[in-house]
């Protein structure tokens, strides 16, 4: 067959699609990400249908469709033009020898232009629910793990084993998003201990309840898939690992967040369970957590430098700390002398009151928190809302796009690090 | 305007039939120019003693997506330099990234471009992975790069195929495909062996049906290396073959080749589907029979994946095979993944060891398969990095295959089976500057259907990169003494002189728009993205890749 070149490049169909005008929203508030949703603005107020997700309703209680947030960049509480704030913020960090990145609420492109400035000021970074992120990172660091994504649990699973919770209080589509109600949809059940309530819808979900705390219980349950005695007590357990060796795709989920100290040692125990299921049928994990950025920003900073959070470049190299380098411990040992706390969802933990230089890159809402003597902050837009972004949903294969739903006038976080990371060259020169 | 001239280099551009002859090149606006009668340069540099060849391409190689962060974020004990943490970069236009067979994508960026190479594809791009991996390559500084998307384990075309759809059907997926992840190819991973894995089969043969779907491998190549053809995709299908490392999956290789009935294909890491049975071990070279199958194939491209002893990780997405081979982890611990009813990933830490008989074996059959192949325009230097090694040593591989002396030190170290009996010991070919040029630039740029990189003709992008000459290949390939990208000095002697983002490669075919209605409906019905959400616009691409400029190939047209 003979070709011959195409001289004329023309635009693919894609880019003419009439389906991009109306790109779906994308909800950035917590990390399944849901797209089938519908937004618009009713009454002053925005109005969801398609879903009744408590999670994403309060996300955007803190949006109004009309007018853009009267809130101006400050210092020390005063309000003041974006440059003085940017200069201010320059000096701040140019006057610190440790400065802490904390919050990260943020979304790729905040990250890509964070990344730079944390290098210069040899900044630790560490975000919000840093704690929880530290645990999914060392259990991996330990073992590795074998996971799987929403759309092979809709499609495949037919046990989902959700271990410690049910995850819909914190993920009110949760068990939508892994095909439940749907034909074929898989069986659930939830391991809880003994005395703790089920939060969250019960029907159809079968419990099942074990003695002592989360450690034994998963310990318990790895060692009874390995087909190992545990003792009378495991009689559930052994149950259940049962059913998971009948499945034929069994999924055990679990809540980073809900995890208790060292809960790396949880997920050590669920990958293990997974491990040897793998040897005869298919099972796989799938975790829950990394919500407001945390996992977008670690991502972003792993794929950077080669290390994920809770690093910094100190004039030794660069040096990753998973235990040392919490953000909390920091702050209560001032170890660090001025914070950088980036919160653009709205959803994040207010900016930790510290008598320390803050610099505060946040939702509008947070001016208020952040009135205090030696604190610039400057209002942001959110992904989602205020501005386009991407954020990394729960599995981390899928990086979602997000549309803005309005143009709130606001500056988005990779803007404002990119001009303080110049002015910071120009406070040093 | 300025014009540079780089003087008296000795110029090898297999591309133009230039080899090893004097002459000047002028570079202006980016671009490699011939200077009318009376024009004169603005700049000059004096190459004397030196190499000049088109910027090195490297066409497989994993440097960004999701399995290549899983491997940064799985083996942070290799981010150290002995007791210490990786020092920062002395200098001010680079930022700390650790280097290692998990580079971070700036490393990753300076590395590369400090060794003359100006464009690098990732591989293994999954389209519901597709702006991540996007960012990734947008945040690999300086070079230009491209990615090809995963088919042929996603449940839908398998589901086609397995029903019967019209062929034309299928090609438009795969059309569509291609553009809403903004791919420079498709590639296909241990054909329809990861999704079978999903269904917990556990080997999947070139004729062995598909444990769910009922397809074979073999269709399912034919199918897409079919499908690639029609829609004029410069790059031909790139296939990673069924059975990756298993003894006697040389016959798999063949197979596979044979599915293709003379359709276009690139079997890439062939070195680790180049395996037979004999000896004592039951472990042997195939690199003979495979060799003479690409010579006998014109139709077929390699490239090598060869390995290189010390630590590295393998990182792909053959999560069948890479299950099986977990065992072998070192150190002891691996990711999995089942990935979007589309794809998987395996991400295995593994320690190639001179005195084991199978690595030693491994290492002789990658090189035997660089030599025993008749035309370089077909064989493409990689090690699959990190797979094989990481790409930081190309020139001492380079060095292996021009100096047959060192390469036969290098054999007697050994494993002593392996430096008593490989055949290898009895290969005296040593490549030259021009068809190591060939294996490095001007055969993939080629196979990727480049017409204006990987040589030095007038009207190429000025992606240069000037060796000094020296009897150690190894040294002289390690640190040019300078590197151009698009007319720029971005390195010089090793230090980087200037970062510029790299430009995106991609293709966009033409297809029949129609098959957008069934994949809506698929995507509803089993997906887990909104279908309006999965493509990816040029707006979104550009801030993907960093503001890097749009590099879109050519397709061609079928004509009768």
């Amino acid at each position: 067959m003979a070709h011959r070149l195409r001289t004329e490049l023309r635009m693919s169909a894609l880019e003419t699609s009439p389906g991009r005008d109306a790109a779906p929203w994308t909800c950035p508030f917590c990390p399944l990400l849901c797209d089938s949703f519908r937004v618009e603005p009713v009454a002053g107020a925005w109005a969801l249908t398609g879903t009744d997700c408590a999670r994403a309703r309060d996300g955007l209680a803190r949006f109004e469709p009309a007018a853009a947030p009267a809130v101006s960049p400050q210092i020390d509480g005063i309000a003041c033009e974006p440059e003085a704030a940017i200069a201010a913020a320059a000096r701040m960090l140019a006057a610190s020898r440790q400065p802490l990145f904390g919050g990260l609420g943020t979304d790729a492109a905040g990250a890509r232009a964070l990344y730079p400035l944390a290098c210069r000021t040899g900044a630790i970074c560490d975000p919000a629910g840093g704690a929880a992120l530290m645990q999914g990172v060392r259990a991996l660091q330990d073992r590795g793990a074998f996971t799987t994504t929403l759309a092979e649990v809709r499609a495949r699973a037919d046990l989902i084993v959700c271990i410690g919770s049910l995850p819909t209080e914190h993920y009110p589509e949760f068990l939508r998003r892994c095909g439940i109600g749907e034909s074929r949809a898989a069986e659930v059940v939830v391991l809880l201990p003994a005395a703790a309530p089920l939060v969250g819808p019960a029907a159809g979900i079968d419990v099942v309840r074990f003695d002592g705390d989360l450690f034994d219980a998963a310990a318990m349950l790895a060692a009874c898939v390995a087909g190992r005695a545990v003792g009378a007590t495991a009689g559930p357990l052994e149950a259940l690992a049962a059913r998971l060796h009948a499945a034929s795709y069994a999924v055990l989920a679990y809540e980073t967040a809900q995890l208790p100290a060292q809960g790396a040692l949880i997920i050590e125990a669920i990958n293990r369970a997974v491990a040897t299921l793998n040897q005869r049928t298919r099972a796989a994990a799938l975790p829950l957590g990394g919500a407001d950025g945390t996992s977008t920003v670690n991502a972003v900073f792993t794929w950077l430098s080669g290390l994920p959070l809770r690093t910094r470049a100190t004039p030794l190299g660069l040096e990753h700390e998973p235990l040392r380098f919490g953000a909390e411990r920091l702050l209560a040992d001032r170890a660090v002398d001025a914070l950088l706390w980036i919160a653009s969802f709205g959803t994040e933990p207010a900016p930790p009151t510290v008598n320390l230089p803050r610099i505060v890159l946040g939702h509008p809402s947070f001016a208020a928190a952040v009135q205090g003597s030696g604190t610039v902050f400057i209002p942001v837009a959110t992904p989602g809302v205020g501005s386009a972004g991407h954020l990394f949903r729960t599995d981390g294969s899928v990086l979602m796009p997000l549309r803005a739903l309005r143009d709130d006038g606001l500056p988005t976080v990779a803007d404002v690090l990119q001009r303080l990371t110049r002015a910071l060259h120009g406070a040093e020169a | 305007m300025t014009t540079l001239r780089l003087r008296g280099g000795r110029v090898i551009d297999p591309t133009n039939g230039v080899d090893g002859e004097l002459r000047d090149l002028f570079v202006r606006d980016g671009r490699i120019v011939t200077l009318a009668p009376g024009e004169a340069a603005t700049e000059e540099i004096d190459l004397a003693g030196c190499i000049v060849m088109a910027g090195g391409i490297d066409m497989h190689t994993h440097i960004g997506g999701g399995k290549v962060n899983l491997a940064r974020l799985l083996l942070p004990e290799f981010q150290r330099a002995g007791p210490n943490p990786i020092a920062l970069p002395e200098n001010p236009l680079e930022l700390a990234s650790c280097g290692g067979c998990t580079p971070g994508t700036l490393a990753t960026g300076y590395r590369y471009v400090e060794m003359g190479y100006t464009a690098a594809f990732e591989p293994a791009m999954m389209a519901c992975n597709a702006r991540h991996t996007h960012m990734e390559m947008g945040d690999t500084p300086i070079l230009d790069h491209g990615a090809y998307v995963m088919l042929g384990n996603d449940e839908l075309f398998l589901e086609m195929l397995s029903h019967g759809v019209d062929f034309q059907r299928i090609r438009d997926y795969v059309g569509w495909t291609i553009n809403a992840s903004k791919a420079m190819g498709v590639k296909v991973v241990n054909p329809g062996g990861i999704s079978a894995f999903k269904f917990n089969q556990r080997k999947l043969d070139v004729d062995e049906d598909h444990v769910h779907w009922r397809v074979t491998p073999r269709q399912v190549v034919h199918t897409l290396a079919k499908a690639l053809r029609e829609l004029g995709v410069p790059h031909p299908l790139h296939i990673h073959g069924s059975n990756l490392g298993v003894a006697g999956n040389i016959e798999s290789t063949l197979e596979t080749i044979a599915a293709l009935e003379g359709l276009p294909a690139h079997l890439t890491h062939v070195q680790f589907h180049a395996y037979g049975t004999e000896g004592p071990k039951k472990f042997s070279s195939a690199a003979l029979r495979l060799a003479e199958a690409v010579n006998a194939n014109a139709n077929v491209s390699i490239d090598v994946g060869q390995i290189m002893f010390g630590q590295t990780v393998t990182a792909s997405g053959d999560t069948m095979r890479q299950h099986a081979q977990s065992k072998l982890a070192s150190p002891r611990k691996w990711i999995g993944a089942d990935i979007e009813c589309e794809a998987g990933c395996g991400v295995v830490p593994f320690r190639y060891r001179d005195q084991n008989f199978v690595n030693a074996l491994q290492w002789a059959i990658g090189l035997e398969i660089f030599l025993l192949v008749d035309d370089p325009w077909r064989v493409v230097l990689t090690t699959d990095h990190p797979n094989g090694g990481p790409f930081t040593s190309y020139p001492h591989l380079i060095r292996l295959l021009m100096d047959s002396s060192f390469r036969a030190e290098q054999l007697a170290k050994l494993h002593p089976d392996v430096a008593a009996n490989a055949a290898l010991k009895e290969i005296k070919r040593e490549l030259s500057l021009y068809e190591i040029a060939i294996m490095t630039r001007a055969a993939p740029a080629r196979l990727l259907g480049l017409k204006d990189r990987g040589h030095l003709g007038a009207g190429a992008a000025a992606d240069i990169a000037v060796y000094r000459e020296d009897a150690d290949r190894e040294a002289m390939f390690a640190t040019p003494a300078y590197v151009f990208k698009d007319g720029t000095l971005v390195a010089r002697a090793g230090r980087i002189e200037a970062v510029p983002v790299g430009g995106t490669h991609f293709v966009s075919p033409e297809y029949d728009r129609g098959i957008e209605t069934m994949l809506r409906k698929h995507h509803a019905a089993q997906g887990s993205v909104n279908f309006d959400n999965i493509a990816i616009g040029h707006d979104e691409l550009c801030s993907c890749c960093n503001g890097g400029r749009l590099l879109p190939a050519a397709c061609f047209e079928a004509a009768s």
